[in-house]
């Protein structure tokens, strides 16, 4: 299994929603999930899993953590036989999966939590420590659990997906609520570990942020993955480009030569025009025309901007999307239903 | 570990955890007061029941003392399970535990043994108290085997409650409606069960609370088999002289085993489909 890819192909769970009628109280129907989802996690990559909130993100990192069972579709590893796929057993042996935010709480101890954990996969004192220093809480290795900062509970959660060695990772929004010191030793952690050849996916609903971590971006929507690849690549087949953000001090320039200006604003601390980004080699222009430039950036297109380009849809009939309830899964790709 | 060493300390664990907890020691006053106190009480050389009674020998002081766990025991039962399930997936631990690979059913198992432990263990010792206390007041010890018999049916009901109250807390995310859940069980069975017999008797035409009536006896004897309070004291009836309600010891065994059975079932059926 050493260096082995995880493959999806065509992963399917639904949930079932409470639906009551005059007849029947217990009526259910299917109600949102994944759909369809075909996947491939490779040795040692760490893939970021995009999508707004009900997007399918959590339901698709509990499917493969064998959490919650396949509907359709299989897993299985790439070294395996073609028909052959993982249960759910399998799945959470060779798995690790750390949930979005847990609250531990009472008066356990730190260490006691996760040997609890790890006695449940049959781990030793001996790795729960080890454990504990990987992820720099061995120092409050007595501390009860409810004296934990959310930091530390974060860190506390990685651990507890840690216990059994796995080769893959599934990290639940593990940035949410870290202060920025937390997330930089956070990010440094993930990066240990895919030195080690774990291959780990993180959930998040924005981009900015996973760009420096991820070598892959799966944009997903509706339960459903409409994209996958670099930032570039799920950019570039989107026809959205990366723009150039250029800020100053002052008041707004005169920037009537410039013809790249895709946007411009002005707020109490300066000014900021957006150019396209072909326009990278413009800077000398700019300090040649004299304009003061505090922060001339390329800016890579957030999620707003590939959901947007990925469904046909506009910026409120997305935002309208995410906050429905009826999230019943469809592909609506470039407007086009299939 | 094999499969049996991981349940033993997972339930281990909860045992531990739920007998050092801070309602536990809110409630082991109430169970010295209902358990012991009652023996205590029961065994009093000159006390009189109504209807002239007087208890004889320590099987039928243990038997009126039942009334302890029927009341005490049971709720601190609930109150001790309530939250065994529904606390740690608000919290998202259940997810964790959840994603290990120990199968569901052990873990469904090893949380109601740890629950049912937890509960049985200080119910355990204060009856062996109370016997020690009966033997002080009567100038009796009870027989080995009535003992046994009075620890089993105690564990017996001990477990249904705990089970029943998991099986609740399986059912809900907040810990107001856990606990609702598993008082309202408590409630019906405790309280509500003598309306529920009254109300088949009065259907039945059968005179409602006449001692002496043959058919109110059978009849309340048999529907005490539907109720886990019944089927505790039917077992502990079979220990007593001069007790006929129409119902067979091996009757009251044989709910006792379904009593343990299908509710145990169907919580390691909720546990395999449940979602975190």
């Amino acid at each position: 299994m050493e260096g082995d890819s995880l493959e999806l192909s065509q992963v399917g769970f639904r949930h079932r929603m409470s639906e009551p009628s005059r007849f029947n109280p217990w009526r259910k129907r299917l109600g949102p999930g994944v759909v369809n989802v075909s996947l491939e996690l490779r040795p040692g990559e760490i893939l970021g899993l995009v999508g707004p909130n009900g997007a399918g993100k959590t339901t698709l990192l509990r499917t493969i953590g064998g959490i919650l069972p396949l509907q359709n579709g299989k897993i299985s590893l790439a070294s395996m036989n073609e028909n052959a796929a993982l249960d759910r057993a399998q799945l959470r042996n060779i798995v690790g999966h750390m949930p979005e935010q847990v609250r531990w709480q009472g008066k356990q101890t730190v260490e006691d939590a996760l040997l609890e954990l790890a006695e449940m996969r049959g781990k030793s004192i001996k790795r729960v420590k080890d454990l504990l220093r990987l992820v720099g809480l061995s120092q409050r290795s007595e501390t009860p659990l409810s004296g934990l900062s959310q930091g530390m509970r974060q860190r506390l959660t990685l651990a507890a997906a840690l216990l059994g060695s796995p080769k893959f990772l599934l990290l639940d929004e593990p940035l949410n609520g870290l202060d920025p010191v937390a997330a930089t030793a956070f990010i440094r952690l993930l990066h240990q570990l895919k030195e080690k050849g774990v291959s780990i996916i993180i959930s998040s609903h924005q981009v900015h942020g996973l760009e420096a971590i991820t070598d892959r971006i799966a944009l997903m929507h509706r339960g459903q993955l409409l994209a996958c690849g670099s930032l570039e690549s799920i950019a570039e087949s989107l026809d959205l480009t990366t723009t150039i953000e250029v800020k100053g001090t002052g008041d707004m320039p005169k920037l009537d030569w410039c013809k790249d200006i895709i946007e411009t604003s002005k707020n109490n601390q300066g000014w900021m025009v957006s150019l396209h980004a072909s326009s990278a080699d413009q800077l000398s222009e700019f300090i040649q025309q004299g304009v003061e430039v505090t922060s001339w950036a390329p800016k890579s297109p957030g999620i707003v901007e590939m959901l947007c380009a990925a469904t046909g849809m506009d910026l409120d009939e997305v935002s309208l999307e995410i906050a429905s309830a009826a999230m019943l899964p469809h592909r609506s790709l470039r407007g086009e239903e299939e | 570990m094999n499969h049996l060493l991981r349940i033993k300390s997972l339930s281990t664990r909860v045992f531990w955890e739920r007998i050092r907890s801070t309602r536990m020691a809110i409630m082991f006053p109430i169970l010295v007061l209902f358990l012991p106190g009652m023996a205590w009480g029961f065994s009093d050389p000159n006390i009189v029941l109504p209807g002239g009674h007087q208890p004889e020998g320590p099987m039928e002081i243990m038997f009126y003392a039942s009334l302890g766990v029927v009341f005490g025991a049971t709720m601190c039962g609930v109150m001790l399970a309530f939250d065994g399930v529904s606390r740690d997936r608000a919290s998202g631990v259940f997810e964790l535990r959840l994603a290990q690979p120990m199968p569901r059913t052990h873990q469904a198992i090893a949380l109601m043994l740890g629950m049912w432990q937890a509960i049985f263990v200080p119910v355990a010792l204060l009856i062996l108290l109370s016997f020690v206390i009966i033997r002080w007041r009567l100038g009796e010890w009870a027989a080995l085997s009535d003992v046994l018999i009075h620890l089993s049916a105690t564990g017996l009901i001990l477990f249904w409650y705990v089970v029943f109250t998991l099986l609740a807390s399986s059912r809900t995310k907040d810990q107001g409606t856990a606990v609702a859940f598993g008082i309202g069980m408590w409630f019906l069975f405790t309280f509500l069960w003598a309306l529920v017999t009254t109300m088949v008797a009065y259907a039945s035409g059968v005179a409602i609370g006449e001692q002496n009536d043959a058919q109110w006896v059978a009849l309340e004897g048999a529907l005490d088999l539907l109720s886990p309070n019944g089927v505790y004291h039917h077992i502990l009836e079979t220990r007593l002289e001069d007790v006929d309600r129409g119902v067979a010891a091996w009757q009251a065994w044989v709910m006792a085993l379904l009593w343990s059975v299908l509710p145990t079932w169907w919580f390691v059926r909720r546990m395999n489909d449940l979602q975190p």
